[in-house]
């Protein structure tokens, strides 16, 4: 069964940092457009890491295009909590006012828990937007905070709950806690390397969420190396290349200087090595965990662009993640 | 001597920063354990929730108090000098510090207060802080010849420095004090005294936290009285610590591009606050050097496939080429973001197959930036 990354309208994306999460939420979104989904893709770390993998200049707190059916949005917490008090307290003047104070630096770092709510409340209120019946977006892409950071993040609106005993956000706290926790509106997207430490740690965080009643999964492997080797060479490869290179050299009539041998044999007994850790901390994941997983191709470049998150976004089409 | 050899021989503060994911525990461990290879008494200190450099060292805890790592978790040759480690407990050195600042009772009645136990471990900025504080405390012990920080994985670059500023700005709390002036002078009318913004903010924050935070705060300030000036005190003499002439920032940084960014704009930062810039240790680096013989790998391997060879030379060429392009894109990449910076010593570790989780692997990065260890080479190869 092909793990679906869009059937809930919400998919939070996470990870270890360096995972390269911000890429995968980034090629889901283009994958979801691509199909004619309407995506808003969304960061609330005020990065600005989105807007230049699709070659745009920094997004702020506004929706705007970034490709086609793609929406990009940077939700910073001041703004969101001016906005917030104009949506549900009709108070505008007052939020002028505070705008650039510290009063608005209290409430956005200090007050519990509120800076959180504000920033997830931002995504619930384009999660239900409307217009003319229907909702304004298909799907929305949350490149959410790193999983250290993320169970408190998305745990914040129990946390108001608890430390809030009256007034209206108790209410907003729990709209928030009610999609968080609903399996058909919102899913947690967890990226990972095949690596030992990455593996461990994602799935100590799906642990984690499951025990919140976070709905987790799929769970994206990201950067497999190619296998291009026969899986039962490799071992031999890993130890010493430079043996079986030179046998396939001299049956193919390929006479390279040693030199160019020895630059060969030690890319390809790397290659080897980081194929066969790849493939155990594959395993270890799949050993951990039940849930399905999505892989992703190593990109060989050092930067990411709308090529690669159009390469990337086709495997995760082609994977059965976009339905 | 190469230029992170003498700072690793004569520095007393090594800090490793740099965004979250580039490898920055590993590589202060693993500058901590060469420093200890060669013969110093050195302590590093980690901040990562994620226990890992207690992973990497063989230990189960490492709790808020310096532990010696044992000889045992050093394969084959034994360290020179001493190796110590410790985990940072965010909320207890925070508690410890009260306490140091103020009388028992009185650490008491903050520790219960909702507000205090909120902030001593989400505020954002303290977990920065309480690193600090804690390499004071560290440095102020004279126990150790050199200690290695390991920053937490902050946002943007500019946290961590910004971090005491912001701590000691919002217990200072003019501004609070201020607006939660009503609470704090219960009964009598001081509502015409303040100014229009801070009714609002009041009304506004009863409205939204219902008025139990706001007690909350305003005894939280209430118990703090007469602390402010302690605190600022203290911040300032870990800002002096770390601009002290025997500290040194180490950048850490993957050549990716985001991470290249954040490691260019650390660097300025740090030139800015006149804080010494050690260098850039670059993690994860993939250098291919060009090879006479293999300058068109591709059509080298169509000719190997046509030939009908064994099934690892077409790709071993194909993958060849991949990985030299990798390489010179970094090296671009690494050149266009620090190349234009005033001499900054960048040091490499390649991309290591295995993932590094015990001093042997430590000891490797540290070859990768160092070169062998004097006089330890033929061991080290056996590890």
């Amino acid at each position: 069964m092909p793990a679906s990354l869009t059937d809930s309208r919400l998919a939070i994306v996470s990870g270890k940092g360096g995972v390269g999460k911000t890429t995968v939420a980034a090629a889901l979104a283009v994958a979801a457009a691509n199909v004619g989904k309407r995506v808003l893709l969304v960061e609330v770390e005020q990065r600005e890491a989105i807007a230049p993998l699709f070659g745009e200049r920094a997004i702020g707190y506004e929706e705007r295009r970034l490709a086609p059916n793609i929406t990009g949005l940077s939700v910073i917490p001041d703004d969101a909590l001016v906005e917030y008090l104009y949506l549900f307290y009709g108070i505008r003047r007052v939020g002028k006012v505070l705008r650039g104070t510290k009063a608005i630096d209290f409430a956005t770092n200090v007050a519990p828990g509120l800076r959180d709510i504000l920033l997830i409340g931002k995504v619930k209120e384009a999660e239900r937007r409307r217009q003319q019946g229907s909702y304004v977006y298909d799907l929305i892409v949350l490149d959410a905070p790193p999983t250290g950071r993320l169970p408190r993040f998305l745990d914040a609106p129990r946390a108001v709950v608890e430390l809030v005993n009256s007034g209206p956000i108790r209410q907003q706290a729990q709209g928030v806690l009610d999609m968080v926790t609903d399996p058909k509106r919102c899913r947690v997207v967890l990226v990972t390397l095949p690596e030992d430490m990455p593996v461990r740690e994602t799935v100590e965080a799906a642990d984690a969420l499951a025990k919140m009643n976070v709905n987790v999964g799929p769970i994206v492997v990201n950067a497999v190396l190619p296998q291009v080797f026969p899986a039962s060479k490799l071992r031999t490869l890993a130890k010493d290349a430079t043996g079986p290179l030179a046998a396939d050299a001299e049956a193919a009539s390929i006479r390279l200087p040693e030199e160019a041998m020895n630059g060969l044999a030690r890319v390809t007994a790397l290659h080897a090595r980081k194929t066969l850790n790849q493939r155990e901390a594959t395993s270890e994941l799949e050993r951990e965990t039940s849930i399905p997983s999505l892989h992703l191709p190593y990109v060989f470049s050092s930067r990411m662009g709308r090529e690669e998150l159009e390469r990337l976004a086709a495997e995760l089409a082609e994977q059965g993640a976009i339905t | 001597m190469s230029e992170l050899a003498e700072l690793l021989a004569q520095r007393h503060v090594l800090v490793c920063v740099g965004p979250g994911g580039v490898g920055k525990t590993t590589a202060a461990a693993a500058l901590a354990v060469r420093a200890a290879d060669e013969g110093r008494r050195v302590i590093v200190l980690t901040i990562d929730p994620a226990r890992r450099l207690a992973q990497s060292l063989g230990l189960d805890t490492l709790d808020n108090t310096p532990r010696l790592i044992p000889a045992k978790a050093f394969p084959g040759r034994k360290p020179k000098g001493e190796l110590w480690g410790m985990m940072l407990d965010m909320k207890r050195t925070f508690d410890e510090m009260i306490l140091d600042m103020t009388s028992p009772e009185r650490a008491q009645k903050i520790y219960a207060n909702p507000f205090y136990q909120h902030i001593s471990s989400t505020l954002a900025g303290t977990q920065e802080y309480m690193a600090m504080e804690k390499l004071w405390e560290l440095h102020e012990e004279g126990r150790w010849e050199l200690i290695v920080l390991d920053t937490p994985p902050t946002r943007s670059a500019l946290d961590f420095l910004d971090a005491p500023k912001k701590v000691t700005d919002f217990l200072e709390g003019k501004f609070l004090r201020l607006l939660l002036w009503p609470y704090l002078q219960a009964g009598k009318t001081y509502l015409k005294a303040v100014s229009f913004g801070a009714k609002a903010f009041l009304r506004v924050a009863t409205k939204i936290t219902g008025s139990e935070l706001l007690e909350d705060v305003a005894n939280f300030f209430l118990a703090f009285e007469g602390m402010y000036d302690t605190f600022k005190e203290r911040s300032k003499r870990v800002y002096e610590l770390l601009a002290a002439r025997r500290t040194s920032f180490i950048v850490v940084a993957t050549p990716q591009e985001a991470a290249l960014r954040e490691a260019r704009y650390f660097v300025q930062r740090l030139a800015a606050e006149k804080i010494a810039l050690g260098g850039v240790v670059m993690n994860r680096t993939h250098d291919v050097p060009a090879v006479a013989g293999l300058e068109d790998p591709r059509s080298l391997a169509d000719r190997a496939r046509a030939a009908g060879d064994g099934a690892l030379l077409a790709p071993a060429l194909e993958l060849y080429g991949s990985w030299r392009e990798v390489s010179v894109r970094e090296d671009a990449a690494i050149a266009s973001s620090l190349g234009d910076l005033q001499t900054v010593p960048v040091w490499r570790v390649p991309d290591l197959a295995e993932d590094v989780h015990d001093v042997a692997a430590l000891r490797r990065v540290g070859e990768a930036l160092l070169g062998p260890l004097p006089g330890a080479r033929s061991r080290t190869e056996t590890a």
